[in-house]
């Protein structure tokens, strides 16, 4: 995030897009909700109707796939209407011109043909979002997790950029982070290309830096992603695995061609709290502790540095993963440190990387608001807006998009457009939340959202078992029939086990980033009888 | 215009903010006004008539947190005609609660702010217990639960749910000596707007609302470990109890002192069963040559770790094998998974779980 949580509340204008925040980011939301009852404007774009569409003024329902029509249309609206912030354009902005030629074609009225929002709503929402000063845009993975993922956030930055909402209070371009310590794993340089502190394995003086820290010779090739990782096990070029707090199995898509590959790796160690699905292809699994049983950091959405403190110890002989890896490390013969605590391994990081130099864990436990980098130095106070002296860069890029359809759109075969996402109750692959013992009242097994006009034409009813097909894989699932999802779209929660949504999903990745498009792939759905065996054939 | 100004609070000169209220004024100043009612997060409502304070120039006592702070106000906390205020108010609401033997307020463990205002005083008057007709509901929602013999309307839940959680989900109902927090049509929260968020109980200045999943009994050997939430990105605080080597119950630090400004979701609050749950991996395992696992110690699991990895790296390199950390795991230890894949391994294959 470019800017900060608490100062959610006090902006005028919110646009959030590709973001359940209710349900994945509950306290955000609450912010959210605090603004709307201060009397600020929230615009809702999502293909579903969700619990946070109750109190927006306005909900763009737009068809799945399709946020770079409305995006640009956007882009388009503000140009041709001049409401772009010429003086921020040209002291802190490059490529703008290059932004509007390719917005050009973009009109809202075609824009409507494609995403199903009516031009107006366009037009409305692209005026109040330059027009207000304290207006934020807030996504999450609904905007990432496509083949044209980095052109969504490409297309959304650029917004920003010609509005000249950055570097200011309450506005700003802020992706809300799926995970406790997303932000703390990319910071520590769990990256293929980036050291910790973003420094590139490719920049010769970050190498020599880590080198002389580290006291040994360092790969300058980078590393590969982890699709990359993963099509390399289905190939054979990666032919050992380390997997530390992912259950693999679950969570990447097509998971049915990926357990094959499973089989043909040499050697697997999984270190994780739970047993979970990829043990069952390990060699050796290692039991960790969990997060109330150790010490650390973790750095939230809004790079917030926070202190995690052991609580109690951890069950049996389950260690903490700090201690595990510093001792792997040494069984392997490098010279790992013997860290005391944690604070001496952050504080070997911070050393090593500009952004977090000033930040300790001892200066975190004088402050229950943590510190939010850039904290270069002991007594710098931490950063809570970005950019708020001109782009950290010099200059701020805007990069042209144009729209490019989802890998895979329905066909007869395959009539729907799938969607997967979370749900306020659970947790990803839920390892933790369906072990909390309450967890079946609320929400006991997988669910698949189909709206009234294709259940009917499917013979589905509300509460039927269904099983939903893709060209990977089938899950069963019950039907919710609902008017919150569009005519021709369906969603399923990620969450379950034993109907795991990720049979389906379509591992097609985005061109930069290799994420998976999750939010859309073509399946087919049909009822299955009460035992669940015989499908019964769907008209 | 100055953006603070002076006025006198028990004969002390504070400086209050624009728009500041005198509760805040004082409570910035150290002068603790008891108050049932005030939560920072919320619009003052003035509805427990505990703050009370003299205003000069003010023929009646105010309510402090809803009267604004102004320049040359000179107001009084403590004075005879407050605590008789109090003491009458104090038994009014003392006779309303469900008592414990020694016909004091119930002592449970979130805090009960009648207990601690009444329990030393020796001015209460002795009215006979009030058997009001208020009810509760049945719920069967698995997290949250109202005692209506501690509740003393004070209408801090329902304001929190309207005004921060902004669902709505529960409500004053009924009239006079039935008034109660309800639900429209008094449903189980289950089938309302709830998100199961908590934030109704940690604003209860009297345990009427509670947890059903911790004791409330007090025990004064519990600890409070504060630390991160473990779910999403939005890293909220947390005050771990700990009784017994146990997460006993989750709560959110105090409000206006942390990112969460004292809320918590259901997940954060109620979703910790985990920690304790008898399927945790207790020891490693290492796969026997029939396919199976069988336990082993640490220095077996190990030496197996780095043979397997090493045969690997000496063969065909280190770029043969694939280093997945987590965005689960803390800082450090996403530190010190890229550090083994770079400097014992020799590659840049590591990736954080979260990068698909």
């Amino acid at each position: 995030m470019t800017n900060s949580i608490p100062e959610i509340r006090d902006a005028d204008f919110l646009f959030v897009i590709g973001s359940n925040t209710t349900e994945a980011h509950p306290i955000i939301a609450m912010e959210m909700k605090r603004a709307v009852y201060r009397g600020a404007t929230l615009v809702v774009a999502d293909p579903r109707a969700i619990w946070l569409t109750e109190v927006a003024d306005l909900h763009l329902q737009l068809h799945p796939g399709t946020d770079v029509w409305l995006l640009n249309a956007m882009a388009h609206v503000i140009i041709e209407e001049d409401l772009v912030d010429h003086a921020f354009i040209e002291a802190h902005v490059e490529g703008f011109d290059a932004v509007a030629a390719a917005v050009a074609d973009y009109t809202p009225e075609q824009a409507e043909q494609v995403t199903g929002i009516p031009a107006d709503h366009i037009r409305r929402v692209a005026r109040q979002y330059a027009t207000t000063e304290r207006a934020g845009i807030y996504y999450t993975l609904g905007i990432t997790e496509h083949t044209h993922g980095t052109d969504n956030v490409y297309a959304l930055a650029n917004l920003v950029l010609m509005t000249g909402h950055l570097g200011k209070p309450s506005a700003g371009m802020n992706p809300l982070r799926g995970q406790n310590n997303v932000q703390g794993a990319n910071d520590a340089g769990a990256s293929p290309v980036f050291y910790p502190g973003y420094q590139r394995v490719t920049d010769d003086d970050a190498r020599q830096r880590f080198e002389a820290a580290w006291g040994v010779p360092l790969s300058p090739f980078p590393g590969t992603t982890l699709p990359a990782m993963m099509e390399g096990v289905k190939h054979g070029t990666v032919k050992g695995l380390y997997v530390m707090g992912e259950d693999i199995l679950l969570s990447e898509p097509n998971c049915r061609d990926l357990e094959e590959a499973m089989n043909r790796l040499e050697f697997m160690v999984v270190q994780d709290i739970f047993f979970n699905e990829t043990c069952r292809f390990a060699d050796v699994v290692l039991p960790a502790a969990c997060f109330a049983e150790k010490d650390g950091v973790f750095t939230n959405s809004d790079r917030r540095v926070q202190r995690v403190r052991k609580a109690v110890e951890p069950p049996g002989d389950a260690r903490a993963d700090w201690e595990i890896l510093c001792d792997v490390a040494r069984g392997v013969g490098y010279p790992m440190p013997h860290y005391a605590h944690p604070r001496e391994v952050y504080a070997e990081m911070a050393a090593l990387c500009d952004k977090f130099a000033g930040i300790r864990h001892e200066r975190i436990d004088q402050d229950p608001r943590g510190l939010q980098w850039p904290c270069p130095t002991a007594d710098h106070p931490g950063t809570p807006t970005l950019h708020v002296d001109g782009p950290m860069r010099g200059k701020a890029l805007m990069t042209p998009v144009t729209y490019r359809p989802s890998a895979e759109l329905p066909d007869v075969e395959y009539p729907l457009i799938l969607s997967t996402g979370r749900t306020l109750y659970h947790y990803n692959c839920a390892t933790q939340t369906r072990r909390e013992r309450h967890a079946p009242l609320t929400q006991p097994e997988n669910f698949l959202q189909i709206h009234p006009w294709d259940a009917r034409r499917l013979g589905v009813a509300h509460g039927d078992r269904i099983e939903v097909r893709s060209r990977r894989g089938a899950v069963r699932a019950r039907a919710q029939v609902t008017k919150d999802v569009r005519k021709g779209c369906v969603w399923m929660p990620l969450h379950f086990a034993e109907a795991r949504a990720n049979l389906l999903t379509n591992e097609a990745g985005d061109a930069v980033t290799g994420t998976a498009e999750y939010k859309v792939c073509a399946v087919a759905v049909a009822r299955v009888d009460q035992d669940g065996d015989e499908a019964v054939a769907a008209r | 215009m100055s953006d603070t100004f002076p006025l006198v609070i028990d004969g002390q000169t504070v400086q209050a903010r624009q728009g500041e209220t005198v509760l805040q004024a004082a409570d910035r100043a150290g002068i603790q006004i008891p108050t049932f009612c005030n939560d920072p997060r919320l619009t003052p409502s003035g509805a427990c008539r505990m703050c009370l304070v003299e205003v000069q120039g003010q023929r009646r006592l105010q309510p402090s947190c809803a009267w604004k702070a102004e320049p040359g106000q000179v107001v009084t906390t403590a004075s005879e005609r407050i605590e008789k205020h109090r003491a009458v108010l104090l038994s009014m609401y003392l006779a309303d609660h469900s008592q414990d033997e020694a016909g004091q307020a119930a002592d449970i463990a979130t805090g009960n702010k009648l207990r601690a205002y009444t329990v030393d005083r020796d001015d209460l008057l002795p009215l006979a217990p009030v058997h009001s007709p208020r009810v509760g509901r049945a719920d069967d929602n698995p997290y949250i639960a109202f005692d209506p013999d501690r509740c003393i309307l004070c209408a801090r839940c329902t304001r929190y749910c309207d005004e921060v959680e902004g669902v709505s989900a529960i409500q004053l109902v009924e009239r006079g000596g039935h008034t109660t927090i309800g639900t429209a049509g008094m449903v189980g929260l289950l089938a309302t707007s709830c998100e199961l968020c908590g934030g109704c109980i940690a604003t209860c200045p009297t345990g009427a609302l509670f947890e059903k999943k911790a004791d409330p009994a007090p025990d004064p050997d519990e600890t409070i470990v504060r630390s991160t939430c473990n779910f999403c990105g939005v890293g909220c605080q947390v005050d771990l109890r700990v009784r017994d080597g146990r997460i006993a119950a989750v709560e959110a630090p105090p409000p206006g002192t942390t990112v969460n400004d004292g809320n918590l979701c259901v997940k954060g609050r109620f979703a910790y069963d985990f920690v304790h749950h008898d399927e945790r991996l207790r020891s490693p395992l290492i796969r026997q040559a029939d396919g199976s696992f069988r336990q082993a110690t640490w220095p077996e699991a190990l030496e197996r770790v780095a043979s397997g990895l090493k045969k690997i790296r000496d063969r065909d390199g280190g770029d043969a094998l694939g280093f997945i950390s987590s965005s689960r795991c803390t800082g450090e230890e996403n530190y010190l998974m890229q550090k083994l894949a770079r400097a014992a391994f020799g590659t840049n294959n590591c990736h954080q779980c979260a990068a698909t």
